[in-house]
């Protein structure tokens, strides 16, 4: 290396110092000396600098007492439940992205369309004003923050749309919570009172019914049940068949799909049902089994199409549950409604505190980087590519199929790894404002549970392992996510 | 973009200068001490006249200065109050739980100190002791002392035409007046907005309904949980019974009905005070509140109802001094400060809780203040309370306390939220907190050979009581089960 070479090389080191040193001093510092904590038994209690009780090296003790410690299973299933809202963000971001990359300020259609929508916005105001509406804060306030809305896209066009979208992401995190906790408000929350006269008029509707024709709809969810099992398996056998996807991810693929049948045995109201579930069910494994006997005639590695086989089968996996638990409402509907459909108790009621915080996670995640990161994906898209759609004849959401979302993919890749990690290390803020981890601990995470093992109990040892517990998870969850989703992506 | 980026940060350089130049001088000829204390408004008078004391005592500098000069720090959460200790930068002066900090290792011993300066244990409630001492030795000295109880809105009594509940009450008695309350006070039909009580949450008044049944966190030496009892079982029901069956008193759900916290001591205050709460669980200083509205109601106290044996829990604002401060003896100067008259009056007239030592309970600027004819009356229960019925809570040095109210309240919420029946609570707080238990013991051989020694006892403890024979009251450890002995008549008095 010459002179000048040398002293460049000092030059930017010397730049760089400060930010290394940092680096070294307040993150990997800690970061080492946590992981050395993860092995011993430090506690406050026993191991300060007013106390002589000897650091012992525990090895894997705190490791192997989380395993059995009843509260890291529930709260690991917080976390991974509280995560389930990462795909609906995902998605929403993605909207929200399509959404505000239209052009709405060139031309003056769509001007026109919003003067015309404000028009009838002020028109549908004044006639529930003059029908006596005006005491109704909740008809005032949606009906301001519409109009709100359409005037300022009139006016200011997608840059007040994307400000809008994104307020809720730059807004402090605890004044949110807070804002939240008053929307909550089980008596006189706008989210009650929205939900009010739309379950009074379910209700009224249900009671107008024989019970027997609203409880058919359980035997008609399951049959959906059934149909969404049995036509998954029909997809993974063709793939397999066509060569698209290897064993390993035919598997995988009916692994996820198998999950809500088996659920179902536990949680559904409907036993009987559960016949035709089971039936179905085994229906479909036969044809699985038919033809795998038959064999194929284009073989691939077990792993191909793995994020297909993983998609499909946690798309239908959701949708079961998601029929499953309509299943169990439809049943238990009309004996509800006899009584009156009551608005849930939100944060203060046990099944629905973590529902109230994924709404609300999802709320501020729709507009967050995620759509930044999807608008400038978009922004990258050839247009020649929609051009030969336009010139094939394509529709809508042909283009959106297989122009827009393949091309996306590299973006969908990073924005689902980052949400993963974010949603397996987050969840303390929230719950410690809003909820303080209860009611019964259905809204502590692992986070906040580092928080109390560490800092109220003093056990910084056994806390230490369980964050090292949980970087363990991030890092596994992420190496998949890197070896089976980049090659999709690739793909 | 460069003359943006340089006009930033010239603007921000000249912010920083302003800002050094203009910071008040923060350097002192005498020693700083820190008082670690809550974010009440009162203390700001309390460190003036701390420093009027000092004066008055003649701890003074050759130009009749203070000879140290105490200043506030607010620490909202206890367990800051830890990191700052172990970590070797906490307040010389800190507001804290006694036994958990000795237990750390935090707190200095002053039991010499305390008996030559005038504020041994003995200048206080006797009930205070577990709370103040460990083995023996002191660590601290009460800011103020309070006995929780139901204090009682009577301007809405009156306007439902009903009596005052009395001072002392059983269960049934709370329930009959409470469900004949919240039926006159509800109309037919509507959404209830008026509650005898507001929501079932603070331990103190759980743990007197459970005592009340003779039932302790602990056993009478501290090795084990006592909450395997019916009687814990008996009260997570009767709660629930209160809430959800009878609803005289708010669900956690009803509560926030009304509005989120705000102001000191939250909104709950204004609820009581515009009638939605015909009684509210609190101390003494529901008063600092209620003395700021333009029209204070008229108040009266009643302790927590009692299944079989009357009692309440007390408390204490304790003020303990860093073992590894700098200025030990001016520390203890604040103790000191603490037992004296111009403290102790200081606290009478702000009605913050109940005063340190118990004589100035009995004059009449505590019973009558002149000011406040509307609270006479009330003043004189929680004072009776705190030296007739009034037990410590029992701290055992083998679990955190906050781990075992972690586990009682997690043992509520299943049964208010319907996922566990009040037996299987009780059971499992019982199970998890003797997990705590074991698991503290395994980590400290020290501990653990206090443990052995304590079981042994408890042995002879549990063999005497089959036999019907007086248990040696040296032998018992927990203050519940010290004062419940001896009101059954199992122990021989000391």
């Amino acid at each position: 290396m010459n002179k000048r070479s040398k002293r460049d090389l000092a030059i930017g080191l010397g730049f760089l110092a400060p930010n290394i040193l940092g680096f070294l001093v307040f993150t990997l510092g800690p970061l080492l000396f946590s992981m050395f904590l993860a092995f011993t038994n430090w506690d406050l209690r026993l191991h300060n600098m007013f106390k002589e009780e000897p650091l012992r090296i525990v090895m894997l003790e705190n490791f192997s007492r989380m395993l059995d410690d009843p509260d890291f299973w529930q709260y690991l299933g917080n976390t991974l439940f509280l995560m389930m809202s990462i795909p609906f963000s995902i998605a929403g971001s993605l909207g929200a992205a399509i959404l505000l990359s239209q052009d709405t300020g060139g031309g003056s259609n769509w001007v026109k369309k919003r003067l015309v929508a404000t028009a009838g916005l002020v028109f549908g105001l004044s006639c529930l004003l003059m029908a006596g509406a005006d005491s109704s804060a909740m008809t005032i306030l949606i009906g301001g923050l519409a109009g709100l809305i359409l005037v300022g896209g009139t006016l200011g066009g997608t840059t007040v749309y994307r400000t809008l979208f994104f307020l809720p992401h730059f807004t402090s995190g605890v004044a949110t919570y807070i804002l939240w906790k008053k929307l909550y408000n089980p008596s006189t929350g706008p989210v009650t009172n929205a939900l009010r006269p739309l379950l009074d008029g379910v209700g009224s509707l249900v009671n107008g019914l024989p019970p027997g024709m609203v409880q058919g709809g359980a035997w008609l969810c399951a049959l959906v049940m059934f149909l969404l099992f049995f036509l998954g398996t029909r997809s993974l056998a063709a793939s397999w068949r066509d060569g698209e996807m290897g064993g390993f991810a035919v598997l995988i693929g009916l692994g996820f799909m198998a999950l809500p049948p088996v659920a179902a045995i536990s949680w559904f109201v409907l036993p009987a049902a559960l016949w035709l579930i089971a039936g179905g069910s085994l229906a479909a494994l036969l044809v699985l089994a038919a033809q795998v006997l038959r064999g194929r005639e284009y073989p691939c590695r077990s792993d191909e199409g793995l994020g297909n086989g993983i998609m499909l089968g946690a798309v239908l996996m959701i949708a079961q549950f998601g029929f499953l638990g309509l299943g169990n409402v439809l049943f238990g509907l009309p004996t509800m409604a006899a009584a009156g459909l009551q608005t849930p108790e939100w944060l203060t009621q046990y099944d629905w505190a973590k529902p109230s915080l994924m709404f609300m996670g999802l709320w501020a995640a729709i507009g967050s980087n995620n759509m930044l990161l999807y608008l400038a994906g978009l922004s990258n898209i050839p247009g020649e590519l929609y051009e030969a759609a336009q010139i094939d004849g394509t529709t809508a959401f042909q283009k959106f199929w297989h122009v827009t979302w393949p091309q996306l993919a590299p973006v969908t890749f990073f924005i689902v790894v980052m949400s993963t990690i974010g949603g397996l290390q987050g969840g303390f803020e929230m719950a410690r404002v809003m909820t303080t981890g209860g009611p019964a601990g259905s809204t502590t995470t692992l986070s906040y549970y580092v928080y109390n093992e560490g800092f109220t109990t003093g056990r910084l040892g056994y806390a230490a392992g369980v964050a090292w517990a949980m970087f363990a998870l991030v890092f596994s969850v992420t190496v998949f996510n890197w070896k089976f989703g980049s090659r999709q992506v690739n793909d | 973009m460069r003359t943006l980026f340089l006009t930033c940060f010239l603007v921000l350089a000249a912010a920083g200068l302003a800002t050094w130049l203009t910071e008040p001088d923060m350097s002192s000829d005498v020693p700083v001490l820190y008082w670690a204390t809550d974010p009440n408004p009162a203390r700001i008078q309390q460190v003036a006249e701390f420093h009027e004391w000092l004066v008055e005592q003649g701890h003074t500098t050759a130009d009749g200065k203070p000879i140290v000069e105490l200043r506030l720090e607010t620490v909202a959460a206890d367990y800051k109050g830890v990191i700052q200790g172990v970590s070797g930068v906490s307040a010389d002066i800190i507001q804290c739980s006694v036994p958990w900090y000795q237990s750390i290792g935090l707190l200095a011993d002053v039991t010499d100190e305390a008996k030559e300066q005038g504020f041994g244990i003995d200048q206080t409630y006797p009930a205070l002791e577990p709370l103040l001492s460990v083995d023996g030795r002191q660590y601290g000295f009460p800011c103020n002392v309070n006995v929780m109880a139901l204090w009682i809105n009577l301007d809405t009594f009156d306007k439902l035409g009903m009596a005052p509940p009395p001072p002392s009450w059983d269960w049934d008695t709370f329930e009959r007046i409470g469900k004949e309350f919240v039926h006159k006070a509800n109309p037919a039909g509507e959404r209830q907005s008026v509650f005898f009580v507001n929501k079932f949450e603070h331990p103190y008044m759980i743990r007197a309904m459970y005592r009340s049944l003779g039932v302790s966190e602990f056993n009478e030496t501290m090795t084990r949980s006592g909450l395997d009892h019916e009687g814990y079982a008996r009260t997570l029901a009767r709660i629930y019974k209160w809430t959800y069956v009878d609803h005289i008193a708010a669900s956690a759900a009803e509560e926030s009905a009304f509005s989120t916290e705000s102001g000191y001591s939250g909104a709950g205050l204004t609820l009581f005070h515009q009638g939605h709460y015909g009684m509210y669980n609190i101390g003494r200083w529901i008063l600092i509140r209620l003395r700021e509205f333009k029209a204070p109601p008229r108040v009266a106290v009643s302790h927590y109802p009692y299944a079989e044996f009357p009692n309440a829990v007390i408390g204490t604002r304790v003020a303990a001094v860093y073992a590894a401060t700098r200025y030990p003896r001016e520390a203890k100067l604040f103790l000191a400060y603490l037992a004296s008259k111009k403290y102790n009056m200081g606290i009478v007239r702000s009605a913050d809780a109940l005063p340190p030592s118990p004589e100035y309970t009995q004059i009449e600027s505590y019973t009558r203040p002149a000011a406040f004819p509307h609270e006479w009356g009330s003043h004189e229960i929680p004072a009776e309370g705190a030296e007739t019925i009034a037990i410590a809570t029992s701290v055992s040095p083998f679990v955190p306390m906050a781990t075992v109210d972690r586990y009682t309240k997690k043992a509520l919420d299943e049964v208010m939220a319907d996922l566990a029946t009040p037996e299987a609570a009780a059971a499992e707080a019982a199970r998890r907190i003797d997990a705590e238990i074991q698991l503290t013991l395994k980590e400290s051989a020290r501990l653990r050979a206090r443990y052995d020694e304590a079981l042994e006892v408890q042995e002879r403890i549990d063999s005497y009581r089959k036999q019907g024979r007086k248990v040696p009251m040296a032998w018992i450890q927990n203050p519940f089960h010290r004062r419940y002995y001896l009101e059954k008549g199992w122990a021989e008095s000391e």
